[in-house]
């Protein structure tokens, strides 16, 4: 039998059905958004770590080298000469199949052995099947390639189909001889010989790793022991994180979002829980009166609350999961184009994920209606609270509220200012500062409508006055559902101010860093070191840059090292930050000096005058920091050296990418069709004017940011359904009044258009306190959150627009929801409403 | 015509409720003729439909049945937005609960009605300021209505009902909520200023001393009157 307290509050509940909806609507979308972007998240890291394993496969050890890889001869000597047998050489390498991204790995069967899983359980056909059959297409078939079955079908090609790839920018033609069975990131691979790969690579003698088995200490020393200088022997699955590590700061960010979104949620949350609290304070106190201790009624409105917060949390999980497809979607989306290969097609739904959506909906719920249901429980029976003196207690606490949110934004500055560069402790900054100050809402709309409020009645008359009172009145109402609504309109300032400014900056940057007229280069790949001459030669073209981008990979990590060959007009293109550029130049272009990027500087506390260690080909070296130089780009985490230091330390040839400079009367577009003719049956080359790349670059800029439109999309949404609950609650507990002003002769356009005003009013307040706050949340994102998570120096650039569409929009979300409640009053049947008490 | 004219005309009315399946007749065929500037109290039990025929002489509520005409319109034929315009010009409406508009003060409360009408700001000032005066509440237009005790917030409706001098005040248990002395000041003071104004007047009550200072007291049972009495 269920306790008759439960009874009562479950019938409750189901009386109310749209309030109880509203209820678990906030909880639901705030969980939803925090699992989506957990599953999404987890679910692109755990695609990678998987690829990397199914790829790693055995190998606890890799055997790197530099930029140009491992000589082939170092594996053959370790196999022949040092008898090591647990090693297996390979060449990886990003390649393109009927316009999709692949990855290429070069395997040699015979080496093989355990190391790698999938190898052996591929088939080749009805009648020739089993493992042998596979070796020897693999080795006889000159452009034999082996992948998953589902690879296969998104490629639309069948055992024995000729495929056509492109490597290097070079077209080689190739034959599917088998397909092993999808498992987990095997997706969007190539397995090939490993000659086969050196040859569409163009590594012919290279290799880009040989992984290792070493199953003792023992063996890792001795193998150490012999390896060449300019070799390093690392830890498999430190490289691994190492990698998976460089998308932490983008991830970090989304779960920012997410958080945001949830805390939005916990406004709406608090909303319709107090509201239900408080709906039953009479019933509250006929049950005192009768007997029950405060305790016994806390219980009952405390498992209330942990009861909608399950059933809303169950339904958050689902919806989450929902989301998070879509989101997984953009989301590795950006990972691909910023930092490694992820191909994820599905969602993961990890326990833990689950677990954190309920405890943060049950948890959010309890939080919410713990203040009301002490507060309600907290009276002698007989005190039967009014409405108004109810509000007569809210508003003696507003200024208390305000200082204690005033207190809050000030620890927040605290944080900031002591916590260096922890990325976490700006984050919690940002939240204490939005804390902070939805805590002086409350008091903002008081004074703001008490002053609104005589200026309207004085203007419009005394029902604009009683329009505009009514929200100071329902404070205890209105003013979580203002807070609400300024957090999801500022955090919308907060992100098109940063996006905005951050854009900008970008922008600018490269209007500055693209000094050369042309680029011309290959998709992933070196270009052909002849055609680079050949390009060099043609007629118009005045000055040649080279780049060459490597990742050098130690114990401690990875750095991107970019090398350049200058050419007289480049040097304008990089700006130096911190030194004086006529002094840093010249030598940089002569000694072991290397400069590095902002973000560089940033997260390794290096600055002009230090010194530097770094992987080259005869061991560590050290190279003394000139100055930092600015950079936004996707990786901008680098060391730039010239290309004269580069060849002294790195057997290194290669060349991604040239900028061409063209005499005064050359027009690019001829120039680059006369480049295209050049190339045709080299190599394809990819050639753009400095133009088009700038507008490539924004263009990607703007795609990656789609994702936080999504998210504060979804924080407005739960805003806009927090009014909606406010107004409904207002409308719900006021029915009386809005009868009794029927029944004075007031027509029901009249009664609706008082709601209209009334939310029209919330929206213009919610708007104009969501200012500072955004201006606030724009400043913290610029100035502490992008500088701690990507080392970005970047200008605040706040235009007007911005504001009058946050405020345009919160009036307009605020009428639009208002719309419902209005009619709902408007079509109020008063005889009716009258006899309701 | 020498007799007064008849102010509230009832014909044949009937008001039904439909409660899931059965259908609950409240008013049964009522007829009824009030003349203007009388003061009638209307009697009956609990449930007996007195709010109910209140509300429909009030035109807040339409009959299923039958006609009223007041103040020579005729009520039942008038469209919702008639009706209300109807009620905003000829009725004043009292109630057990006061039902003042809490986020308003005392003598806004009694604007919004005198705005409703159309009275200009200065000449409403003059008038709230007289009625304030006329129920004892001449310093209390700046208090709002909850700091207010019962008995005053009932002289504030009542300032509030006949502000804009309607033809007929519908005042449904005015004193249910108040004490003895309270109700005594309050039904005299009503009586007094609808007699004054020439109102007529209809009051559902179950007291006995609401009922003497009326001029009639009719009797609902059943959904028919019971009984009719001229004192
Ligand atoms: N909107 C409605 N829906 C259903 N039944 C109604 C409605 N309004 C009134 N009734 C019913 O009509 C009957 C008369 O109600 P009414 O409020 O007029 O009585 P009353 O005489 O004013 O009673 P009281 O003296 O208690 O105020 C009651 O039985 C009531 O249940
Ligand atoms: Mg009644």
């Amino acid at each position: 039998m269920i306790p008759v307290t439960h009874r009562a509050s479950l019938s409750y509940l189901l009386r109310h059905p749209w309030q109880l909806l509203l209820a678990l609507l906030g909880v639901a979308i705030g969980v939803a958004v925090i699992v989506a972007v957990d599953l999404a998240n987890s679910s692109a890291r755990k695609a990678f770590l998987l690829s990397m394993d199914a790829v790693t496969g055995e190998a606890t050890h890799q055997i790197i080298g530099g930029p140009a890889g491992v000589d082939e001869n170092v594996y053959t000597e370790l196999r022949v000469r040092h008898g090591i047998r647990s090693i297996a050489p390979v060449v990886e390498g990003t390649v393109f199949a009927d316009e999709r991204r692949l990855s290429l790995l070069g395997i040699d069967l015979f080496a093989e052995g355990e190391l790698r899983s999938f190898t052996t359980d591929a088939s080749a056909g009805d009648d020739d099947s089993g493992v042998e059959a596979l070796f020897r297409s693999l080795l006889t078939e000159p452009g034999a390639v082996v992948a998953s079955a589902s690879t296969v079908e998104r490629l639309g090609i069948m055992i024995g189909d000729p495929v056509e790839i492109i490597a290097e920018g070079r077209a080689h033609s190739a034959t599917l001889v088998a397909v092993f069975e999808d498992a987990g990131g095997i997706d969007d691979l190539l397995v090939v010989d490993i000659s086969t790969a050196q040859i569409w690579l163009g590594r012919i003698g290279r290799l880009s790793r040989i992984d290792a088995r070493l199953t003792d200490d023992e063996a890792v020393e001795r193998l150490e022991e012999v390896l060449p200088n300019g070799n390093r022997l690392l830890n498999a699955a430190a490289r691994t994180r190492t990698t998976a590590d460089l998308s932490n700061a983008f991830m970090t960010n989304l779960t920012a979002m997410s958080l945001l979104a949830l805390l939005v949620g916990l406004f709406l949350i608090f909303n319709s829980m107090s509201f239900s609290v408080l709906q039953r304070r009479p019933l509250i106190g006929v049950f005192r009166a009768l007997g029950f201790t405060r305790r016994q009624l806390l219980t009952m409105l405390m498992l209330e609350a942990a009861f909608i917060g399950a059933v809303a949390a169950l339904l958050g999980v689902l919806l989450g999961i929902v989301l998070g497809e879509q989101l997984l979607a953009l989301v590795s989306r950006s990972i691909n184009d910023l930092y490694f290969r992820v191909s994820v097609t599905s969602v993961d739904v990890e326990l833990l994920t689950v677990l954190k959506g309920f405890a943060a909906g049950i948890g959010a719920a309890l939080l919410a209606s713990a203040v009301p249901a002490i507060e309600a429980t907290s009276y002698e029976p007989r005190l039967a609270m009014t409405r108004s003196s109810l509000e007569r207690r809210a508003r003696s606490a507003l200024p208390l509220l305000a200082i204690a949110g005033v207190a809050t934004m000030v620890g927040s500055a605290a944080v900031l200012a002591g916590s260096g560069s922890n990325l976490v402790a700006g984050l919690a900054a940002v939240f204490m500062l939005i804390l902070g100050f939805a805590l002086c809402v409350p008091l903002f709309v008081r004074v703001a409508a008490d002053l609104l409020a005589n200026f309207a009645g004085r203007l419009a008359g005394t029902t604009a006055r009683m329009a505009i009172s009514g929200i100071a009145a329902g404070l205890s109402r209105t003013a979580v559902a203002i807070v609400a609504l300024a957090v999801a309109v500022s955090a919308t300032i907060g992100v098109s101010v940063m996006v905005d400014s951050f854009r900008s900056s970008v922008g600018d940057w490269l209007e500055q860093t693209l000094q050369a007229d042309i680029y011309v280069g290959v998709d992933r790949g070196s270009m052909d070191l002849e055609l680079v001459q050949d390009i060099s030669a043609l007629d118009g073209i005045v000055e040649v840059s080279t780049s060459r981008r490597a990742w050098l990979e130690s114990e401690a990590g990875q750095t991107q090292l970019a090398a350049i060959r200058m050419a007289p007009g480049s040097y304008a293109g990089t700006e130096i930050l911190d030194a004086d550029p006529a002094e840093v130049w010249p030598a940089w272009e002569r000694g072991d000096v290397v400069l590095v990027s902002e973000p560089y500087g940033f997260h390794s506390s290096v600055g002009p005058g230090d010194v530097i260690l770094l992987p080259t080909d005869q061991g560590d070296r050290e190279f003394c920091v000139a100055a930092t130089f600015q950079s936004y780009d996707v990786n901008s985490s680098a060391v730039m050296m010239s290309r004269a230091t580069y060849d002294r330390h790195f057997a290194d040839d290669g060349v991604d990418a040239i900028g061409l400079y063209l005499a005064p009367d050359v027009d690019a577009d001829t120039m680059i069709s006369a480049i295209d003719t050049l190339g045709a049956g080299r190599q394809t080359l990819r050639i753009a004017s400095n133009v088009s790349i700038r507008r490539i670059s924004l263009e990607i800029f703007d795609q990656t940011f789609i994702i936080t439109d999504v998210l504060y999309w979804i924080a407005m949404g739960v805003a806009f359904i927090g009014i909606l609950s406010a107004m409904l609650a207002l409308l719900l507990e006021r029915i009386r009044e809005f009868a009794t002003l029927r029944a004075l002769g007031m027509t029901p356009a009249q009664v609706g258009g008082l709601i209209s005003a009334q939310t029209a009013v919330i929206g213009l307040l919610s708007g104009v306190a969501a200012i500072p706050l955004g201006a606030a949340m724009a400043w913290v994102l610029i100035k502490v959150i992008n500088r701690r998570a990507f080392g970005w120096q970047i200008d605040m650039v706040v235009t007007a627009d911005v504001l009058v569409v946050a405020i345009g929009f919160a009036v307009l979300s605020a009428l639009l929801a208002g719309i419902y409640p209005a009619l709902r009053a408007a079509r109020l049947h008063p005889a009716a409403a009258m006899r309701e008490e | 015509m020498t007799a007064p004219s008849i102010e509230i005309q009832v014909r044949s009315l009937e008001r039904r409720f439909r409660e899931g399946e059965r259908e609950h007749v409240v008013l049964d065929d009522v007829d009824l003729e009030i003349r203007r500037g009388e003061t009638v109290a209307l009697r009956g039990r609990s449930g007996s439909g007195k709010s109910t025929l209140l509300n429909l002489i009030g035109g807040i509520d339409t009959p299923n049945a039958g006609s009223i005409r007041v103040a020579d319109t005729d009520v039942t034929a008038l469209s919702e937005r008639e009706r209300t315009l109807f009620r905003r010009r000829h009725i004043g409406f009292v109630y057990q609960a006061f039902n003042l508009v809490p986020t308003l003060n005392v003598a806004d409360n009694i604007r919004l009605v005198l705005e409703l009408n159309g009275v200009k700001h200065a000449s409403a000032d003059v008038r709230i300021a007289e009625l304030l005066d006329a129920v004892g509440l001449g310093d209390r237009g700046a208090s709002y209505p909850d700091v207010l005790s019962g008995g005053e917030q009932q002289r504030v409706a009542i300032a509030r009902a006949l502000s804009h001098q309607p033809a007929v005040l519908l005042a449904d248990e005015p004193t249910g909520n108040l004490d003895d002395q309270s109700a005594e000041i309050v039904l005299a003071l009503l009586d007094e200023l609808v007699r004054s104004m020439g109102g007529t007047m209809l009051i559902a009550t179950h007291s006995n001393s609401v009922a003497s200072y009326c001029d009639r007291v009719i009797e609902l049972h059943n959904g028919r009157f019971e009984s009719d009495t001229t004192t």
